[in-house]
């Protein structure tokens, strides 16, 4: 297309399409770029690719089906979301959790976090074109994957949380396998910081790259560690702390320049955040239950169910009906991963939810990525893409 | 202490709004369309709190709603603080069945294109004065809102075709400042051409 630019040059651009099966558009992204030689005059995006009807499906199920359904949304870190779906039900609930579920709680949700971050930062620089930190992130994340698999029996969609509680208690040696995975962890982002901070390629590739204002970000509602690069110490876990997280000893990570690198600096000093409190909060974890006891929320024990009447009952209703979240609306937003994750839930008072909205973390950033991304190159837009950590499952949901 | 009651008080005083008491756990007040977007003015730059991110807009339909009372839809806008971290106020405008217009907001927040979008797209709720009111989810050959509750939700339909970025491509290129001399030869006279190339038929 010819077109002319605000001083009134000719130009001849180029419409360029990217994805939705592009091997850097991780999931399925597509955006349309006017391309001026190598450079991006201007880009528009499109999503939708992976929508596979979230809001819809919920709404045909009960309370607990939802669960499952969480676990697709962001699935680096499917046990996130289940926590945070877990927690607006039983804020609406009223639910006090028992010590132990909240200390657990902790622990699995840094860990993911871990997972999540490794996952962004290790495609980030397979997309640039390094595999060495790709296998150099992905060891102590293939140790986390143990653990899940021994705590849930699932690698990838765990739903190990529960409303009221979780599915069930950690394994003999857990704190161990902890313990070596924070280890591998560590280890992981000394030879990272190794391979990264000084080199010159991978600088020269993100330094300044993608850059948004504090202002610009929170306008498009960024949250996260991508919000925190622009310099916003603004952390949920801080501002609106829940399971105690204001009582470990740890610090909001924050960036300067709000560039590409400084998204993917936030995350690996994330972790070294996380691997803090997951440490404490392994000194914290005290033997006790990890459920609430009520067979309105929290189905009995399968013992139980065989040998008391109230049990079976209990599990019967659960299961067939649903439990009752008291009738009403609310939203409320959890620290995940890439940022906020947040459930508006409206609640007609039966055992099937009414309407459940998901607002991902993701979709506000992609849709800034035109900003980020025009005046830059081609090859520029890649790095920008990954170090924004879009996950497709919940940008479509 | 609680300074969101206080703000809602001043909302109370100046526009009109109505407390949800549909959410028992935070503040949500109701607004009518026609204040919307001062509201959302006076939240985000000269409240005491200052509430500078929108983080989410979902619709509701109320359809089956038991003993649902009032217009069939909702649109719930939750804001939150962050110069104030830990406040947050939800506001909630009712749309009737016949009227469906909501103003837009996506002049105070980026993020609310992509949101109303979304709403759109899933209810059919128009957004006036938004200046892209296309699908965002769904694609564009998708016929219905399915967020309804009357749109069936074993419902199928045969989609074929990607959207359609030219148009959309061009408008970006006018807002940043260029003009489009010539379009592209692939842009037909007619911009729903491209649907003609799908196999639906």
């Amino acid at each position: 297309m010819i077109v002319l630019d605000p001083n009134g040059e000719k130009l001849n651009l180029m419409p360029l399409n990217v994805g939705p099966s592009h091997p850097a558009t991780h999931g399925c992204l597509r955006f349309l770029a006017a391309m001026d030689g190598e450079t991006i005059v201007a880009s528009v995006e499109e999503i939708g690719y992976l929508h596979r009807g979230f809001e819809k499906m919920v709404e045909r199920g009960t309370w607990q089906q939802v669960l499952p359904y969480t676990d697709r949304l962001n699935y680096c870190s499917a046990i996130m979301n289940n926590i945070a779906f877990c927690r607006t039900v039983e804020t609406m609930f009223g639910i006090e959790l028992p010590e132990r579920c909240k200390v657990l709680r902790v622990i699995v949700n840094e860990l993911s976090r871990i997972n999540d971050h490794f996952v962004c930062i290790a495609a980030a620089f397979q997309d640039l074109g390094g595999t060495t930190p790709f296998m150099y992130a992905f060891n102590p994340r293939e140790e986390i994957m143990c653990i899940w698999e021994k705590l849930t029996g699932a690698r990838l969609t765990n739903s190990y949380a529960r409303i009221g509680g979780l599915y069930r208690d950690s394994y003999d040696g857990f704190e161990n396998d902890v313990l070596a995975a924070l280890d591998s962890t560590e280890k992981a982002l000394k030879d990272l910081h190794a391979c990264l901070d000084r080199n010159r390629i991978f600088l020269d590739r993100t330094v300044g790259i993608g850059k948004i204002s504090a202002e610009r970000a929170i306008s498009y509602g960024w949250t996260g560690p991508c919000l925190r690069a622009s310099g916003v110490a603004s952390d949920l876990r801080k501002d609106e702390p829940y399971y105690d997280y204001e009582t470990y000893d740890w610090e909001v990570v924050v960036g300067t320049q709000g560039d590409c690198n400084d998204r993917l600096q936030v995350r690996m000093a994330e972790i070294e955040e996380s691997v803090k409190i997951v440490r404490q909060a392994l000194k914290r974890l005290a033997p006790g239950p990890v459920d609430i006891v009520d067979p309105r929320i929290r189905v009995p024990a399968h013992k139980l169910a065989y040998q008391d009447m109230e049990g079976l009952i209990g599990r019967f209703k659960s299961v067939y009906e649903g439990i009752r979240v008291p009738e009403g609306e609310f939203y409320c937003g959890s620290e995940c991963a890439n940022g906020e994750l947040g459930f508006t839930i409206v609640s007609d008072g039966s055992g099937h939810p009414y309407r459940i909205k998901v607002r991902p973390p993701c979709l506000t950033q992609f849709a800034a990525f035109h900003e980020l991304v025009e005046g830059g190159q081609l090859a520029d837009s890649m790095a920008v893409l990954s170090g924004l950590n879009i996950i497709a499952g919940e940008l479509d949901r | 202490m609680n300074t969101v009651e206080e703000i809602f008080s001043v909302l109370e005083e100046k526009f009109g709004v109505k407390r949800d008491t549909r959410d028992k756990w935070g503040v949500c007040a109701v607004v009518g369309a026609a204040y919307l977007h001062n509201v959302v003015q006076f939240l985000k730059d000269s409240a005491a709190i200052k509430f500078e991110m929108l983080v989410d807009i979902a619709g509701i339909d109320y359809l089956t709603y038991p003993n649902h009372e009032g217009p069939r839809f909702a649109v719930s806008y939750a804001f939150k603080s962050v110069s104030t971290p830990g406040q947050r106020i939800r506001l909630k405008v009712q749309v009737s069945e016949d009227s469906l217009k909501v103003p837009t907001i996506s002049d105070l927040f980026a993020n609310a294109n992509w949101y109303e979008r979304e709403v759109f797209d899933q209810f059919g709720i128009v957004f006036t004065g938004h200046p892209d009111l296309r699908r965002l989810l769904n694609h564009v050959e998708f016929v219905g809102h399915p967020l309804r509750k009357d749109y069936p939700a074993q419902k199928r339909q045969w989609l074929s075709t990607n959207d359609y970025l030219l148009p959309a491509l061009e408008k970006r290129l006018e807002d940043l400042g260029y003009r489009v001399v010539q379009r592209s030869k692939e842009v037909g006279t007619n911009d729903n051409e491209f649907l003609e190339g799908s196999i639906k038929e």
